[in-house]
């Protein structure tokens, strides 16, 4: 009988209370497992940010327009590898609670700037580029709402209104693109600001935003700082900044989800601290008169420790493992349902990683007294006790 | 009957007595349960906060008038034409010259920086009319004054003030290349008006090249009653393609998006912790009949029924419960309650809001910490009932 033999033994010798103890771990870290992922996606944003990519805002707030005239202004700023420009639509399909991610952009440099984050086969983006009524559909959406490529789609705004009156504008789908990264959600879609520009009845020739490329990441606080001064003073002003902080503080908006979820799991974790720990405080207890015949029969102190320790890292990985898995499976399942919600909602080997950590730094802080304990035993007491 | 009383009472005293001789394994429960407690009670009092902060800006007698299918005054737009038409409605009430108590007004979203993050936030910046105040209830200046018509003035509201940086009283704030000047802090009952900064139309329309553009209408109505006949009036017309909603229906479908999501991510949490500390309850239950084996046996031995020990066991396991329940509640109380904090609402700005709990939330907790210890009593309760006399001495 080896040792881990021994472990197992000890573990499972009241099954209704190693039961019990696993159930309370394996929703501990299923609460861990959700609400990490929860967060990432929260945050996901941020890290598909190209580093060489700035946004460039209306300083008053990035709802406010700015002039298409800027685009080419920017373009010929030094350092500016490729720029294009953005507006929001509030698009939505058949009822104003099918809300739909629809922007109007200029096709070419699009496709150009977003290369990193999105793949456009070649027909797609001539097909995309030549069709005045064209839009290009994300898989995720294409595939949410049971579109094809070909189809002619009514989509409604709950901004514009068309000049003949009609908030209805038909697309045709010219093509669709996937993510470069699994973390690149693709429910959305972009059609040709020519076409929104001519037909919708607010405001001519102004644009929601836009997106470049750098020549390089260690050139982006220069061209931030040209493209800001070149518009200082004037009616429009802008706000430059990288991707990446742009889609932080939109986060931020939300509020602290960060501090929410490690409120929420550290609540988690200290209930199953303190069950666990004292149960085994409890177990190791009730055996102590066997711990004298082990150490009777020749087990070190040392043996003793890592038995005691042993137990209680087992139980942890014996409740937590199953405990991600199911995080893992939840996650996978809600994909399709909360995916335009909380796009990229994954339990990611990172994730899963970090919960093995905690897993075993849960079974050495519940093990740690009782071993110690244990080990420090000597015979005469533990066999006197009864 | 009385003798089985006295029987059950006896040792529930002994279950309850036993209690310290399983502090620490007791202890864990408890605090096991207030936890999630802790957890159910935060996120019930953060989506009552953000609802009572919608729901109390929306009267039954005011009437919001939006571009018909536009839902949120952001996407709305009014022309000056429909502006008047709706002037001359029905149901409308008057101030005391006669004329009616109607504000055309502007949205816009502009920045400013949260304090708590450091970053930029989206804030509204709401140009009244006229009658912009007198139109809403309980607006009342609380520092500094209204702000003059045709100046680049502004007034804040008390909620905004206590969450961004730079709008103290007297400060200048600038939009881009306006300039305005703070002049006024206004509370609103609490209400989201008080996450909103007002100015004059007008100055606002001209320094925001919006000349002649208003986003909605609101109106004071003679009743709530007034509604219907404003809205059949606005239907009949067809130069009027708006929607008439009272305000309080506009914020409560406003409130209702946040609320319920919050509400939604909170309970299946709750749920969640809850059965983790349900295994907790078990454990200790269950230790606590073995440990009293010898006990319970030997009270049957001399003539005790398996149902005192079945309820002394519950009993216990439902004290540990309310215990924690009632901590739960209290520590969420004490450290939630009144928190102030901001999320983006349905209207795409910033929503100052409250945690808020009350009663009806506090019984939900402690609900649902009993629900805990009734089940984490039950099955341990049963054992107890029917140990076998001679098990129980032998051990």
């Amino acid at each position: 009988m080896n040792d881990f033999v021994l472990i197992g033994k000890n573990l499972f010798r009241k099954k209704l209370r190693a039961t019990l103890m696993l159930v309370s771990i394996l929703i501990a870290f299923l609460i861990f497992g959700v609400l990490a992922g929860f967060e990432r996606a929260f945050n996901a944003g941020e890290e598909v940010a190209a580093a060489d990519r700035l946004v460039v805002v209306n300083k008053i707030n990035f709802t406010q327009p700015l002039p298409v005239a800027y685009f080419n202004r920017v373009r010929g700023i030094e350092g500016v590898r490729q720029t294009t420009h953005f507006n929001w639509f509030g698009g939505y399909y058949q009822d104003p609670k099918n809300f739909l991610i629809v922007m109007a952009v200029e096709p070419e440099t699009y496709m150009q700037v977003y290369d990193d984050q999105i793949n456009v086969p070649a027909d797609a983006q001539q097909a995309f580029i030549r069709e005045r009524t064209g839009a290009l559909v994300g898989e995720n959406m294409l595939k949410k709402w049971g579109w094809k490529v070909g189809d002619r789609v009514p989509i409604m705004s709950n901004i514009f209104t068309q000049k003949n009156g009609s908030r209805t504008w038909d697309f045709t789908i010219v093509g669709t693109f996937t993510g470069r990264k699994p973390n690149v959600d693709t429910n959305f879609m972009v059609f040709q600001y020519q076409y929104f520009n001519e037909t919708q009845n607010l405001g001519r020739d102004l644009i929601g935003w836009m997106a470049l490329n750098t020549t390089a990441p260690s050139q982006n606080d220069r061209v931030a700082k040209a493209i800001d001064q070149m518009f200082a003073n004037s009616f429009y002003e802008t706000s430059t900044d990288t991707e990446k902080a742009f889609n932080k503080g939109f986060a931020a908006q939300l509020g602290n989800i960060a501090l929410i979820v490690a409120l929420v799991v550290g609540a988690a974790f200290a209930t199953i601290l303190m069950i666990v720990g004292n149960t085994m405080v409890m177990a190791v207890r009730e055996r102590t008169r066997e711990i004298g015949v082990l150490k009777t029969l020749g087990f070190s102190g040392g043996r003793i420790l890592r038995l005691v320790l042993g137990e209680s890292v087992l139980l942890a990985l014996l409740g937590g493992l199953p405990g991600i898995a199911l995080a893992w499976a939840f996650a996978a399942a809600m994909e399709t349902s909360v995916g335009n919600f909380i796009p990229g909602f994954a339990v990611t080997p990172s994730i899963a990683l970090t919960g093995v950590a905690l897993m075993l730094g849960l079974g050495l802080a519940t093990g740690l007294v009782p071993a110690i304990n244990a080990m420090r035993l000597d015979i005469a007491t533990a066999l006197g006790r009864s | 009957m009385r003798s089985f009383l006295l029987q059950v009472a006896a040792v529930t005293t002994i279950n309850v007595k036993s209690i310290p001789q399983r502090f620490w394994l007791s202890l864990s429960t408890v605090v096991a349960i207030a936890l999630v407690v802790m957890v159910l009670l935060s996120f019930l009092a953060m989506a009552n906060g953000f609802q009572r902060t919608l729901m109390s800006a929306g009267a039954e007698d005011v009437a919001i008038v939006l571009r018909g299918g536009s839902q949120a005054e952001i996407n709305s737009t009014v022309s000056r034409d429909q502006v008047r038409l709706v002037e001359e409605g029905p149901g409308i009430a008057r101030n005391s010259e006669g004329k009616p108590l109607v504000s055309a007004e502007l949205y816009l979203i502009v920045d400013g920086l949260k304090r708590t993050s450091q970053t930029k936030a989206n804030l509204p910046l709401r140009g009244i009319g006229v009658e912009g105040a007198a139109v809403r209830k309980g607006i009342r200046i609380t520092e500094g004054r209204m702000f003059n018509p045709g100046a680049n003035e502004i007034v804040v509201g008390k909620a905004l003030l206590r969450e961004f940086h730079g709008f103290e009283i007297g400060s200048t704030v600038s939009f881009s290349t306006s300039r305005w000047t703070v002049v006024g802090v206004f509370e609103a009952d609490g209400s989201v008006f008080e996450s909103e900064i007002w100015a004059d139309l007008p100055v606002v329309q001209s320094l925001f090249n919006r000349n002649n553009v208003v986003q909605t209408v609101r109106t004071r109505l003679q009743s709530p009653a007034a509604l219907d006949t404003l809205k059949r009036y606005v239907d009949e017309d067809p130069r009027l393609k708006l929607d008439v909603k009272s305000e309080a229906a506009y914020f409560a479908d406003q409130a209702s998006q946040t609320s319920d999501l919050i509400q939604k991510l909170g309970w299946p949490l709750a749920i969640a912790m809850a059965l983790g500390a349900l295994a907790g309850a078990l454990n200790t239950m269950y230790s606590s009949v073995a440990a009293r084996a010898v006990e319970i046996a030997t009270l049957r031995a001399i003539g005790f029924g398996g149902f005192p020990a079945f309820v002394g066991t519950l009993v216990e396991s439902l004290i540990l419960a309310a215990l924690g329940g009632v901590i739960g509640a209290t520590a969420t109380y004490l450290v939630f309650d009144g928190f102030s904090t901001s999320t983006l609402g349905a209207s795409f700005t910033q929503v100052v809001f409250s945690f808020k709990l009350s009663s009806a939330l506090l019984v939900q907790g402690v609900i649902l910490a009993l629900a805990v210890g009734l089940i984490g009593g039950l099955f341990p309760a049963i054992r107890a009932a029917r140990m076998p006399i001679v098990a129980g001495l032998n051990s």
